[in-house]
């Protein structure tokens, strides 16, 4: 029933009345999110605010109990290669980078590919490598050395372990961007490297959500999400974003330093 | 180019192919309206008062035999596992030599499988219970003992130390710094090992020494097929409570998994621990004493023809290359089916729920039924032989590697797989480069311990007819030829220490890549 050029103009991501069940609390509360194509949306709130739960709704790990996922304005589908292609379509950037350990750096970026790819591909890819010139590319991207793409991912150092997980983020070509708390471990010349890195990749058709426990990172976003208790507290423009606002959003906690 | 983890794990599955090709020669063509009825005699198990009546008195005695020989074994292995011990020798007399002769010599009693085991002390005793429990005993007692020793040599030892350098005496300080980190993993090994002896005993009682085993061939000998049913659905509820009771006291004791696919921490309820080991005692003596075991009986030995009047010349004129070849193939295709399909055919039912659940009561069953007579349900048919004989090992073993597998796919990091999906690979790639990625070089080097008990295995699957040293030993058995026995003996012991070395390097190089 959806025509194609409303689907092109629908949002890339739209949660209508999500909530999610907890064990003593819900996670999430009837929550309504719009994002758009270019928009770089942060999403605030202190921890167990349901941040990772709404990411998690988001992309397809977690069904909610109640409500409705749209992606490009389309439901999920149940399974199948319909499934898998709108999944592609989402990337995340893990709070734990989700490398996988055994695989070297080029057939970590591969990993990101086989959503697209067959049997023959994915099996040849564990004795030869496949795809070295779009590997390095990746890794160039980031800033990362193309040398690196023979090494094992367990001899990178964690600000290149964090820049791999980006590069495979990207090697997926994703058009909506979810990143849960990629800042949180980082110090803070790598975390504004990141995140400006993050920014610049957000540009239209793309969107970014990125989810943060901490506002004094909010330049460079357009749209600031406030979570509180699995609710939606505020959704506004970042210049909109105030003390009186972070501090009924923190509750009695300074409002950043 | 070198194979990465997941590939590596797939790579035994190779021997599928040499096996799919020869099937269709093996077929002999009949047979397969018995295969039907067999299959279809599963939902209809008899329900006759008189039969399940004797399958349970034959449960019983099977049940009995395996917790006497399992419980005999446990407190021998104890024993032994700390005489063999490097650390206690070096604590108690400041040398290492004993542990070292200690444990060659339990190398020998090991090598050997119960089943040897138990037809030979059936020739010397005579059929009686004693028979089966000293036969689980013997090589359990020495596997036991290995295990113990192994992992006290491998604790730290600077509790030890800075008890010893404060005055303690040596065994005090021994009992305070090595018996609680040492408790909970020998206690986990024992609960398997009780599962293994519940599954021996079945076994022995297939070759004759009583117990439901002997019910079980019995019944499928005479196509009682409905019967044969009530036998293995009444050994899978045992089997099923037995695993679920060790599940429940691993977990409630904080116990490593067998063989530490993964570290947890562990011990927990230390003092608890001990009273259960202590409760077994007097549970052996009221099983033995309602068995009739009797230990006097060890002593009435009925006399054996001397080796000196050995013809030799008969014995050496045994076609030994062809012996020791077949053994080791018949090892290497049980082993390659083993374990190569289980990570197979987890990734083939990878997108169903459902087919999981099946597939792990099909391993369920296979672990179950001993392989004796998985090779007489081939039997109908295929064609006796080599590969015929490979296929009912293997599927044994598959059920116990493919659980292994799929327990720590369960216990592992769930992460890597889940972000693969939520980038859109489809649940069998997401579970090659996610999932098994991190449990390859652990399964791997399991696979290279269980292809060493495969190779030890073999005697049992030996009914198969000309597959090596185990069909020749049952023949020379059964003939009294005392000369060839020994001669066998000895090949077959000197080979599968062989094999225990080797699986050993290979697990120790899978396992330091990690």
């Amino acid at each position: 029933m959806e025509r194609p050029e409303l689907a092109a103009a629908a949002p890339l991501l739209e949660l209508r009345q999500i909530s999610v069940a907890g064990r003593d609390r819900p996670r999430l509360q009837q929550l309504d999110l719009q994002i758009r194509p270019g928009e770089r949306v942060a999403l605030l709130g202190s921890s167990g605010a349901g941040k990772s739960t709404l990411l998690a709704v988001a992309n397809g790990c977690l069904r909610p109990d109640a409500g409705q996922v749209l992606w490009q304005g389309l439901p999920p589908e149940r399974s199948g290669r319909k499934r898998r292609r709108q999944q592609a379509r989402i990337g995340t950037l893990w709070h734990d980078l989700r490398l996988i350990e055994e695989l070297s750096v080029q057939q970590n970026l591969n990993a990101a590919r086989l959503a697209h790819w067959g049997w023959p591909k994915a099996l040849l890819n564990l004795v030869l490598p496949l795809e070295t010139e779009a590997c390095a590319a990746a890794l160039r991207d980031m800033e990362l050395d193309p040398a690196l793409l023979s090494q094992p991912v367990t001899a990178l150092s964690g600000g290149q372990r964090q820049r791999l997980a980006m590069a495979r983020l990207l090697r997926q070509q994703p058009i909506l961007l979810l990143a849960d708390e990629p800042l949180a471990s980082l110090d803070p010349r790598l975390a504004s490297q990141l995140l400006a890195l993050l920014l610049r990749q957000a540009q239209a058709p793309r969107a970014l959500l990125l989810s943060l426990h901490r506002p004094d990172l909010l330049q460079g976003f357009d749209r600031v999400i406030g979570l509180r208790q699995g609710r939606l507290l505020f959704d506004c423009g970042t210049a909109a974003v105030d003390g009186a606002r972070l501090r009924e959003l923190y509750g009695d906690e300074a409002a950043g330093p | 180019m070198r194979p990465a983890a997941p590939l590596l794990l797939l790579l035994p599955a190779l021997v599928l192919v040499p096996l799919l090709l020869a099937l269709p020669g093996l077929l002999h063509g009949g047979g397969w309206d018995l295969i039907a009825d067999f299959s279809a005699a599963a939902l209809t198990p008899s329900l006759d008062p008189l039969v399940l009546q004797s399958l349970l008195s034959g449960l019983g005695v099977t049940v009995a035999m395996a917790l006497l020989g399992w419980g005999t074994s446990l407190f021998a292995g104890l024993v032994l596992g700390l005489a063999s011990s490097r650390t206690i020798w070096r604590t108690l007399l400041g040398q290492e030599q004993p542990a070292e002769v200690i444990r060659r010599l339990l190398a020998l009693p090991r090598s050997i499988h119960e089943l040897l085991w138990g037809l030979l002390l059936l020739q010397v005793l005579g059929l009686q219970p004693v028979v089966a429990v000293l036969a689980i005993a013997i090589p359990y007692g020495a596997l036991v003992a290995r295990v113990v020793s192994d992992l006290l040599d491998a604790l730290p030892t600077a509790n030890l130390e800075a008890l010893r350098a404060s005055g303690a005496p040596a065994p005090a300080a021994l009992l305070t710094a090595l018996g609680p980190p040492l408790l909970p993993g020998v206690l986990s090994y024992g609960g398997y090992r009780l599962e293994c002896a519940l599954r021996s005993a079945t076994l022995l009682g297939v070759f004759g020494l009583g117990g439901l085993g002997t019910e079980l061939k019995l019944t499928l000998q005479s196509l009682e097929f409905h019967e044969l049913w009530s036998g293995l659905w009444l050994l899978l509820a045992v089997m099923l409570a037995l695993e679920t009771g060790v599940g429940l006291l691993r977990r409630r004791w904080a116990m490593p998994r067998r063989f530490g696919l993964h570290q947890f921490a562990v011990g927990r309820r230390g003092r608890e621990m001990v009273l259960a080991l202590l409760a077994l005692v007097p549970l052996l003596l009221v099983v033995g004493r309602v068995m009739g075991v009797d230990p006097a009986a060890l002593a009435h030995w009925q006399p054996l023809p001397g080796l000196a009047s050995g013809r030799w010349q008969a014995v050496l004129s045994l076609p030994w290359p062809q012996l020791v070849s077949g053994t080791l193939l018949l090892t290497a295709l049980a082993a390659g089916l083993a374990v190569g399909l289980a990570p197979l055919l987890l990734l083939l039912t990878a997108p169903w729920p459902w087919a999981r659940r099946l597939l792990g009561f099909g391993w369920m069953l296979a672990r179950l039924w001993p392989p004796p007579l998985t090779l007489l349900l081939l039997l109908f048919v295929l064609k006796p032989g080599l590969i015929t004989a490979a296929l009912a090992l293997g599927l044994h073993n598959l059920g116990i590697l493919g659980r292994l597998l799929r327990e720590s796919l369960q216990d592992g990091n769930p992460a890597p797989e889940q972000a693969l999906v939520a980038a859109g690979s489809g649940p069998r790639l997401a579970l090659l480069y996610g999932g098994l990625s991190g449990v390859a070089r652990p399964y791997l080097a399991y696979g290279a311990y269980r292809s060493d008990v495969m190779l030890r295995e073999t005697v049992v699957v030996g009914l198969a007819g000309a597959v090596g040293l185990g069909s020749q030993m049952l023949e020379s058995l059964s003939s009294f030829a005392w000369d060839q026995l020994a001669a066998l003996l000895l090949v077959y012991a000197l080979l599968t220490l062989a094999g225990e070395d080797l699986s050993d390097r290979l697990r120790r190089r899978l396992l330091r890549q990690v």
